[in-house]
């Protein structure tokens, strides 16, 4: 886990495929050690704004009132984005 | 009669509540823990003649101290409140869902395990080892499926079991692991036995190693002073808890191996994702997929497109009626040249619009946006960006407005701006149909050489523009994650991404055409002049103001090309051509709007009126202007606020400007 850590701290983004790959193991292991890394709070899982619960609340940009604002993206869009995880 | 208090404990997911309802049917009921916001599941039921209480335990992960859940349900335990602990995992993934388990060992209460969802791990054609387990662990285990009905008779005789035998959990070989770690033996000799009840010396540890907030206070109030200080010197850095977390995991994995046996899951990468993720040709094959898609976009724009062709036959056609007809040429002009032609224009970007968010829409459903996003996600990071700002980068040199489109996937509203914002310095389609020719004209064999200028000036202008909008729209929280699953690849939903597309360009619309036409009618009128080129108020303006325009370079000739530019490059030759040969202003913008053919003798006429330097910066300054009216349009309706479409149109404003005295003091040194 210390080498996961240490692959996920060089600043450059990854695949659980390729961690899995570069660790050796496989990607449920991958999963599994970044399952309690995120318990420890060593990194945390990218909560996309509209899925946050008050999306407009981050969001400076309308105009205020605007109804159009849906959390400043449209329904619908960004779907099938997959997870990202950061390092804290 | 006998009550026996039964605690159940496991992941999310694990199925507890499924066998919490199983259990105890209707004879449930929810309150709070005391004094925590909580919520606390009771209920009980009857066996063989004695009542059994059951204690549905909050609870995430493990037994640390994350949550107040996590604290609430590890002092229910460690305070005897459970004669037996009901310990959950998912058989199907034993590897992961163990380590609540793992993270229990060494809690002083009985326990036994339950390795639910039997049939899953069944159907992975997984099959456990329980007797192997049982022996390993030391407490009885089970295989289960808390959705099988006719299963519970098994779940009752081991529960009964665990009962009678008080079944702890043999940590011995957990133990061998801790005492690798640094410091974990000497922290464990100053920790006796029930020094907080109910927890063993090597499971306070551990904690105390973990750094876990709860067991380092308690310690440090039960402990005496000299023992505190002892602990505290030998705890050592504080990555404790990824090395303890290893122990675990490492346990589990002995316990795991030779008792599951099935298949092992690896995911490996598909063909198409090991080109996406490749180090080399990851990159090429993104830009080559956003390539393709733009070209892909113009199949559905096209037929919305063919209608803006028939307002440009409208326009002409209604001109020459109301013509004939008598009608004064403001009226004519006002509906031509604004109210015709706006609609045309606003009908060209729909397509555009159409286009790129049903192919984009498509290629993020399906997956592939996710990719694109991953494989430039380090490079646009630079910028403050996220990969999938890439998307609209590309697509701007086809149109920026197809950029501003596609910027939607952008899901932070700062990101967004500053995409679109980074999307116009890329020259569009209608600069490439000009920067070439006019280069060849003045340059002849040197214009590649323009061109790649150009290109630096257009790398070069992003990152500074990245820098100074970016400290106002990026925050630094707003870096997007390192670490990417890559959703598996969907078959499209169509009819639910089309009604997405439709609704969107229906949006699009609406906001549009209202910004088109606002702005095409203050062109037209600033250069609406009664047929005599010296009437407008552009033209006025324009040559007052020369002095300073030539000063960048721009005669007023050229000045108000780069004005009318701004409403759309393709007009800008077409402009050019009328203010040279002595036509009016407001018929060569006319003209120059809806394409007209430009003069054969071009060249020549540029040639004769226009200098090298000159000719320089006129190129930077159409390349770097704002893109276009619609652009402009579609810069709003994506981002929602006046204020920043308007700044950013006034710093493209500025900066083409600059770049244009630049390039033009350059070029009269060399020239
Ligand atoms: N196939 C199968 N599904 C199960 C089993 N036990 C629970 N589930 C399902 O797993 C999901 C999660 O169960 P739940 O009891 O809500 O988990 P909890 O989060 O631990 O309370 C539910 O959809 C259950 O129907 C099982 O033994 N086999």
């Amino acid at each position: 886990m210390k080498r996961l850590l240490e692959l996920l701290n060089d600043g450059n983004s990854r695949t659980l495929e390729m961690l899995a790959d570069e660790l050796g193991t496989t990607t449920d292991d991958v999963i599994r050690q970044m399952e309690y890394l995120e318990c420890i709070g060593a990194i945390r899982k990218v909560v996309k704004p509209f899925e946050k619960k008050n999306p407009c609340a981050s969001c400076s940009g309308c105009e205020s009132g605007s109804a159009a604002c849906k959390g400043c993206i449209p329904q619908n869009a960004a779907v099938n984005m997959g997870q990202m995880w950061e390092v804290l | 009669m006998s009550t026996t208090t039964i605690a159940l404990l496991g992941q999310p997911n694990s199925g507890k509540s499924t066998l919490f309802n199983a259990l105890t049917g209707l004879h449930q009921h929810v309150g709070n823990w005391p004094g925590k916001t909580v919520e606390k599941k009771e209920g009980s039921f009857a066996y063989k003649g004695s009542t059994y209480d059951v204690a549905d335990l909050p609870g995430s992960y493990s037994m640390s101290a994350n949550s107040d859940e996590e604290v609430i349900t590890r002092d229910f335990i460690a305070s005897g409140n459970a004669d037996v602990v009901c310990i959950l995992a998912d058989s199907s993934q034993l590897e992961r869902s163990l380590f609540m388990l793992a993270d229990y060992a060494g809690i002083d209460a009985p326990c036994f395990l339950v390795l639910n969802m039997e049939d899953v791990a069944k159907e992975q054609g997984k099959t456990i080892d329980v007797a192997s387990l049982e022996k390993k662990l030391g407490i009885p285990v089970m295989l289960f499926s808390a959705t099988d009905t006719k299963a519970y008779d098994k779940f009752y005789t081991t529960l009964e079991r665990a009962l009678k035998a008080k079944s702890r959990i043999d940590v011995s070989a957990l133990e061998e692991e801790y005492e690798k770690l640094e410091g974990y033996n000497e922290i464990k000799e100053q920790i006796h036995d029930n020094v907080i009840p109910g927890y063993t010396p090597m499971w306070l540890t551990v904690k105390y190693l973990e750094n876990d907030k709860v067991v380092s206070a308690k310690l440090k109030s039960e402990l005496s002073e000299d023992k505190v200080a002892t602990i505290e010197s030998l705890k050592g850095d504080n990555n404790g808890a990824i090395a303890t977390g290893e122990c675990k995991f490492k346990w589990i994995d002995e316990l795991v191996e030779g008792t599951v046996k099935g298949k092992k899951k690896t995911i490996k990468l598909g063909k198409l994702d090991r080109i996406y993720t490749h180090r080399f040709w990851g990159k090429p094959a993104v830009v080559l997929t956003v390539v393709l898609g733009l070209l892909a976009s113009f199949i559905p724009a096209l037929p919305i497109m063919a209608v803006a062709s028939v307002f440009d036959i409208l326009k002409n056609f209604a001109g020459e009626a109301l013509n004939s007809a008598g009608c004064s040429p403001f009226l004519i002009g006002l509906l031509c040249d604004v109210v015709i032609q706006s609609m045309s224009y606003v009908t060209k970007m729909l397509g555009f619009v159409f286009g790129v968010t049903l192919v984009f829409g498509l290629l993020e459903e399906v997956g592939v946006m996710a990719r694109i996003s991953y494989v430039f996600d380090n490079t646009m990071g630079k910028l403050g960006l996220q990969g999938k700002s890439v998307m609209p980068f590309l697509v701007s040199f086809g149109c920026t407005m197809g950029g501003a489109a596609g910027a939607r996937v952008i899901d932070n509203w700062g990101q967004k701006i500053l995409t679109i914002a980074l999307a116009w310095a890329v020259p569009c389609g209608a600069a490439w149909a000009t920067i070439p020719m006019l280069s060849t004209v003045f340059f002849g064999p040197a214009a590649p050489v323009v061109i790649i200028a150009v290109l630096i000036v257009m790398i070069l202008h992003m990152w500074i523009t990245a820098k100074i909008f970016g400290a106002k729209l990026i925050n630094k929280e707003d870096r997007c994650g390192m670490i990417m699953e890559l959703p598996p690849y969907h078959k499209p939903k169509w009819g639910a991404l089309f009604r997405y597309v439709f609704g969107r360009t229906k949006d699009t619309f609406f906001r549009v055409v209202k910004v088109v036409l606002l702005v095409c009618l203050i062109f037209w009128l600033l250069s609406y002049g009664s047929g005599a080129t010296d009437t407008s108020i552009l033209y006025k303006v324009g040559t007052a103001i020369e002095p300073v325009t030539k000063f960048f370079g721009l005669p007023w000739q050229l000045f108000i090309a780069f004005i009318a530019a701004s409403v759309g490059k393709e007009g800008a030759i077409g402009v050019i051509t009328a203010l040279y040969t002595g036509g009016s202003y407001g018929e060569g913008f006319a003209q120059a709007m809806s394409g007209a053919a430009r003069a054969a003798n071009l060249g020549d006429i540029l040639l004769a009126n226009v200098s090298r330097p000159e000719a320089l910066a006129f190129i930077f300054a159409i390349t770097f202007n704002m893109p276009c009216v619609v652009a402009l349009a579609a810069t709003y309706q994506e981002i929602h606020s006046v204020k920043w479409t308007a700044r950013i149109a006034l710093y493209y404003t500025l900066v083409s400007l600059a770049l244009a005295c630049a390039a033009y003091h350059i070029g009269l040194i060399i020239w």
